[in-house]
């Protein structure tokens, strides 16, 4: 093997930088891991199964309204995740995503106690379950 | 923890790389133009040193930032935009300022003249990454 000094410059400073970003992208998803496992902190197994809250397409739409509004920026405008994780799909009670969304995640989502009222929060929560099957 | 510990440490540090890749590029550039004299050679010296801690100081830049988003490699809308820049931005600091430190203060001209083109287009990426990071400020 030639030694780095003998090595053509422009091969070493690419190959530097292949590593540089490969580590950072290596970092980033460890970080991302970690930060989905802390977002989506498993319910107890009661929480599952509760019955869901009444919901319908007017309710939809104003929750979509909502979300674009305090959600998007974090979670994405499709809500398939950005800084936030993904809420497609998500395996929770309509009692848990309101409590996220009234008391927030601490260090990692605001609480919306204030910002919402109970309509508004039913609606949001309607609006995220509604993306369960999308 | 402040909550926007990291937020303020991310704006803190991308300014260094952003500010030191434009510098260095200015200075090579002019060095360039005037190879000839004294100060062409002290220009060539200062953008060397600036290309280099540019490149050092994009590591805690991409640092921060991936813990601020939480490990967001690319993202959607405004962050996306930003991430498309700073990555490869990023990339380009590194591959010059390995190549700038390998050549020396001293290299060909045809050689150096390329390496001038890749510090505009550096300075040309991260110049749309910081643009890119002001509009998500502004976005939220």
């Amino acid at each position: 093997m030639k030694p780095i000094s003998r090595m053509r410059p422009l091969g070493v400073a690419l190959m530097m930088a292949a590593v540089a970003v490969t580590s950072m992208a290596g970092f980033g998803a460890a970080l991302r891991k970690r930060a989905m496992l802390g977002s989506h902190q498993q319910p107890m197994a009661d929480q599952w199964f509760e019955e869901t809250t009444p919901t319908s397409p007017q309710l939809i739409v104003s929750g979509r309204k909502l979300f674009l509004d305090s959600c998007a920026h974090c979670h994405g405008a499709d809500a398939s995740g950005d800084e936030g994780p993904d809420l497609h799909g998500v395996e929770v009670s309509d009692r848990y995503i309101s409590n996220i969304i009234i008391h927030g995640i601490p260090h990692e989502m605001p609480s919306f106690a204030k910002k919402l009222g109970h309509p508004e929060i039913g609606a949001l929560t309607a609006y995220v379950r509604s993306l369960d099957g999308s | 923890m402040d909550a926007g510990f990291w937020t303020k440490l991310h704006g803190a540090t991308t300014h260094f790389p952003i500010a030191l890749t434009l510098c260095s590029g200015v200075f090579d550039v002019t060095g360039f133009a005037l190879a000839n004299r004294p100060i062409g050679r002290d220009l060539n010296a200062a953008g060397y040193w600036a290309m280099i801690l540019g490149a050092l100081g994009s590591l805690p830049a991409v640092i921060s930032g991936l813990v601020l988003t939480k490990g967001v490699i690319i993202g959607h809308g405004v962050v996306r935009m930003h991430h498309l820049f700073a990555w490869p931005a990023f990339a380009l600091l590194v591959t010059l300022a390995t190549w700038r430190a390998m050549l020396g203060r001293q290299a060909a001209r045809s050689t150096f003249i390329g390496y001038l083109a890749g510090v505009v287009i550096a300075a040309g990426l991260i110049s749309a990454a910081g643009y890119w990071g002001g509009e998500m400020l502004i976005a939220r």
